[in-house]
């Protein structure tokens, strides 16, 4: 909505004004986010996020034990890139350390992580759907999810928060059964998409509901730090695959997806490309999988680092996600500063939420895919 | 004609009775049915079982469900209008009632029948928005107080096209069955009775929905948005409001609410299945048998929809009853009155 | 003509998402009934840890060694235990896991020297009560004084042997010395002479 007609509501000859509560028990807010929102009938005048109702003190924790003992709280910082922030830990640790990777233990990190964020688009797909109303597709993505789930339990041993990260390579080796699920499971979604499309993005009522919603312009995604897949379907083409490739990612050859629009649909085709160009990277990274070791030959237990500070970046499914480690020498960090992208994306909430509809609010929420554990860490 | 029960019974206290009774029971059977039957069809959409485990094949769920519902305390929250609290699920499910009564289910027996009868079918329809208005506004609840609001709009909105289509229908009654055989005699249709109705085309053989396609589906649309069915469910759309007007409603309160949309729903296919479908006619089985597997049909699709779909915002939904649907059923209605004019 | 165009292919986008959901009825339905079905674990499956019965031991090996009771990040493992009588390794005589608390990160199987912890697979991790503590020890506590028994011999016929290897090694070094000693006045002599 444009703000001609916030200001035409605000005109009006007295103010008829309420607040709602939008959160923390609401059936389609991502997690435990409380809006507090000054309504003007169904319409938003201000929007005050509240958060911290998933606080666990994971920055805190991080300075009250050791490097490896942190390791499981990783993936439930966000736990729905669980590999990608497991692995993102271990990556910025043996840069710390100075600890090297086996380069099959490499492909194999780019792979998992990769079917994580595969992962994570297909949820926030079925949920952004939820969202907005449309049940169905929420369940025919957690059919194809569930895939993916099994094939990350299948070698890693849990479905949702990893651990499969060792400081210099990965706990378990990928098999043949392993590479002819995923390539199978490839061919699958490969498959899935047209359906996707004809069942969503082409339908009308979904673009009419997504089609100049929730404009983030580059400026604003600018201004609050806004990265992932919201800064690219505002039209800045910054991925840290890209922009300073970690791990193995140099090698391989894939495309940022951007859009100009900066709207809910705008966000949604960026995402669903997104899952297309991770499909590739896999592809690529299987053919030319690398024989050898998959862990140091002595696990490491005991980081070993100069005193200084750290700062390590990859690209999880919702943006740049960073840490920052001030080490003291010794093995317990004496901090350790998590950049997660879903706080950045929340506090441009207000000023995207200002002046939409209630029902808008919902869909803007669910299109920049905020996970509440990662906001509040 | 069918032949009501005031006709069989002479004593109308006996008939009112039955009547009610059988209404009564249609009813809640349709609503166990219907309630268990969404389930599973969104089961089957979304390649799941649904309920599975009283019964056979969970037929049985729904009865247990609502053991539970009756047995449940009845919350009352703070600082509620109390009247209108307590009324609304009383005003959402009365009309249902009045309303199923006046369908002629067979060409032999019905409840009621007056010439009047379509009147009174939108008449009961437009109740219910005020029952859900009086449970959104006395339940001191902002979720609920937007439900209600949305819902009074949007129903205000789909009278229109939803009156608009089914007048075309009334002319062509009125054209096609200026001879109409009733009991022996011949007789000019009135375009207002649903039994006229049903009896213009099945005497025709031909049914209004070959010859009004268009008003069918401006129909079938604005039914689901009368009903609040997905993609028109703002009123409830559990996503933004919660459960919308009846949030604050729980127990039977609630259940009523539960048996009131689907009884709606149940309504709203009966009359699009007399207005388009031809009602009871239909060959070989017995015309009861034909009205309601029509009917089925019609409830089917719209778990089909509601199961397929997102729901709109609610200014798409204004836009899309005021710039699509009226306009397009007010064109309908004056190239039917042309035709019928010139035929 | 965009009007009439836009509520047509509206309406057709519509018609194709209605033929989508409809291809999906016949289809076979991909959910398990859970309590009566379970699903098949993955070989990898982490639950709960449980110590593996070494076949060539015929029990649990675990040294108390406490590498993973420090390495746990939810300081959920208690152990004690220590040297026994008669026995060359060290015994743990107490195992206890407040599995309320552990997050099944495996970092305590990573550790363990002699890979005598294994992931259980247990399930439906769910239970009655608040308390969740058990002593992994306690299925092995019928084996332990057969183990003993056998490693007390064991231990007893190495450390025989290696006495005896020792003795024989001492006798051996002795003979050398005594030989040497032997050597040394010819080869002392050479040298005087």
């Amino acid at each position: 909505m444009n703000s001609g007609v916030l200001d035409t509501l605000q005109r009006g000859v007295e103010e008829e004004t309420y607040y709602l509560n939008m959160g923390p028990q609401h059936p389609s807010m991502h997690g435990v986010l409380r809006l507090l929102l000054h309504m003007r009938g169904e319409m938003v005048l201000e929007c005050e996020p509240i958060i911290g109702y998933a606080h666990r003190a994971h920055e805190k924790m991080a300075e009250n034990r050791s490097y490896i003992q942190f390791l499981p709280n990783t993936s439930r910082i966000d736990y729905l890139s669980g590999m990608i922030y497991n692995i993102a830990f271990c990556q910025a640790i043996e840069k710390m350390a100075g600890i090297d990777v086996p380069e099959r233990a490499e492909v194999i990190r780019v792979i998992v992580c990769e079917l994580n964020r595969i992962q994570s688009h297909l949820l926030w797909f079925g949920t952004f759907l939820l969202d907005i109303g449309g049940i169905t597709p929420f369940l025919y993505c957690f059919d194809d999810r569930e895939e993916i789930l099994g094939i990350l339990d299948r070698v890693s041993g849990s479905r949702l928060t990893y651990s499969y990260g060792r400081f210099g390579g990965v706990t378990a080796d990928i098999d043949d059964v392993f590479i002819s699920q995923t390539r199978s499971f490839l061919d699958r979604l490969r498959g899935r998409l047209p359906m996707y499309e004809g069942l969503v993005t082409k339908n009308v009522i979904f673009r009419d509901r997504c089609k100049g919603v929730g404009v983030i312009t580059v400026d604003q995604a600018r201004a609050y730090g806004v990265t992932g897949p919201v800064l690219r379907a505002s039209g800045v083409a910054y991925d840290v695959r890209k922009a300073e490739p970690y791990g193995v990612y140099d090698r391989y050859d894939f495309e940022i997806p951007t859009r100009t629009s900066g709207d809910c649909l705008a966000r949604y085709e960026v995402r669903v490309a997104e899952m297309e160009q991770s499909c590739r990277i896999i592809e690529q990274a299987l053919d030319a999988l690398p024989e050898g070791a998959i862990e140091p030959a002595k696990m490491v237990k005991k980081v070993k680092s100069a005193a200084g500070e750290y700062y390590f970046a990859v690209e999880s499914a919702r943006g740049h996600f960073g840490m920052y480690i001030v080490s003291d020498g010794t093995d317990v960090a004496s901090r350790i500063k998590l950049r997660t992208p879903s706080f950045s994306v929340m506090s441009a909430a207000p000023d995207v939420l200002k002046g939409t509809m209630i029902a808008d609010v919902i869909a803007i929420v669910g299109s920049v895919d905020v996970v509440l554990p990662e906001i509040d860490r | 004609m069918p032949r009501t029960l005031l006709d069989i019974f002479p004593n109308p206290l006996i008939a009112v009775g039955i009547g009610i009774t059988a209404v009564m029971t249609v009813l809640s059977v349709n609503t166990l049915f219907c309630i268990w039957f969404e389930r599973k069809v969104s089961a089957w959409i979304q390649l799941r079982m649904g309920p599975m485990e009283v019964g056979f094949h969970g037929t049985m769920q729904t009865v247990a469900d609502m053991v539970k519902l009756l047995g449940k305390q009845l919350v009352t929250p703070k600082g509620i209008d109390k009247p209108l609290y307590h009324l609304a699920p009383i005003v959402v499910f009365a009309p249902v009632v009045a309303a199923a009564s006046l369908m002629p289910f067979s060409e032999s027996v019905a409840i009621t029948n007056t010439n009047i009868g379509l009147v009174l079918v939108f008449m009961f329809g437009g109740f219910a928005s005020i029952g859900i208005f009086m449970g959104g506004w006395g339940s001191n609840n902002k979720y609920a107080l937007l439900g209600a609001m949305r819902s009074v709009a949007q129903n205000i909105s789909y009278e229109i096209p939803l009156i608009l289509s089914s007048l075309s229908v009334v002319l062509l009654v009125g054209a096609m069955g200026r001879e109409f055989a009733v009991d022996g005699g011949v007789i000019q249709a009135n375009g207002m009775n649903l039994a006229h109705i049903t009896g213009v085309q099945a005497q025709r053989g031909v049914w209004f929905l070959l010859l009004q396609p268009l008003a069918f589906i401006i129909f079938f649309i604005a039914v689901l948005a009368e009903t609040n069915r997905a993609p028109f469910d703002i009123p409830e759309a559990e996503s933004e409001l919660i459960a919308g007007f009846h949030t604050e409603y729980s127990g039977m309160r609630f259940g009523l609410f539960f048996f009131a949309e689907f009884s709606n729903m149940f309504i709203g296919a009966m009359v699009a299945t007399i207005l388009f479908l031809g009602g009871w006619d239909g060959p070989v089985l017995p015309g009861p048998a034909w009205f309601f597997l029509k009917t089925y049909f019609l409830v089917f699709c719209m778990m089909w929809i509601r199961w397929t779909y997102p729901r709109l915002r609610f200014d798409q939904l204004m836009t899309f009853a005021w710039g699509i649907l009226v306009p397009l059923s007010i064109l309908n209605l004056l190239i039917t009155a042309f035709l019928v004019k010139v035929f | 003509m965009s009007y009439v165009g836009s509520i047509l292919s509206g309406f057709w986008s519509l018609l194709n998402g209605l033929g989508i959901t409809a291809r999906h009825f016949g289809r076979k339905n991909v959910t398990l009934t859970y309590p009566h079905e379970k699903p098949e674990l993955s070989g990898e499956f982490r639950s709960l840890i449980s110590l593996i019965q070494l076949p060539e031991l015929g029990t649990h090996d675990c040294v108390a060694c406490l590498q993973c009771e420090k390495i746990c990040p939810s300081y959920c493992i208690k152990i004690e235990g220590g040297k026994v009588e008669g026995m060359k390794r060290k015994r743990a005589s107490k195992f206890e896991v407040d599995f309320a608390l552990c997050s099944l990160c495996g970092l305590c199987i990573d550790v363990c020297p002699t890979d005598t912890l294994e992931y259980s697979k247990l399930y439906d991790e769910a239970g009655y009560e608040r308390e969740w503590v058990f002593d992994l020890l306690d299925p092995f506590e019928s084996l332990e004084e057969e183990f003993r028994e056998k490693q007390r011999e064991v231990d007893a016929k190495v450390a025989a042997e290696k006495a005896k290897k020792k003795a024989a090694a001492l006798q051996a070094k002795a003979e050398a010395e005594a030989a040497a000693a032997q050597d040394s006045p010819t080869s002392g002599g050479e040298v005087q002479s």
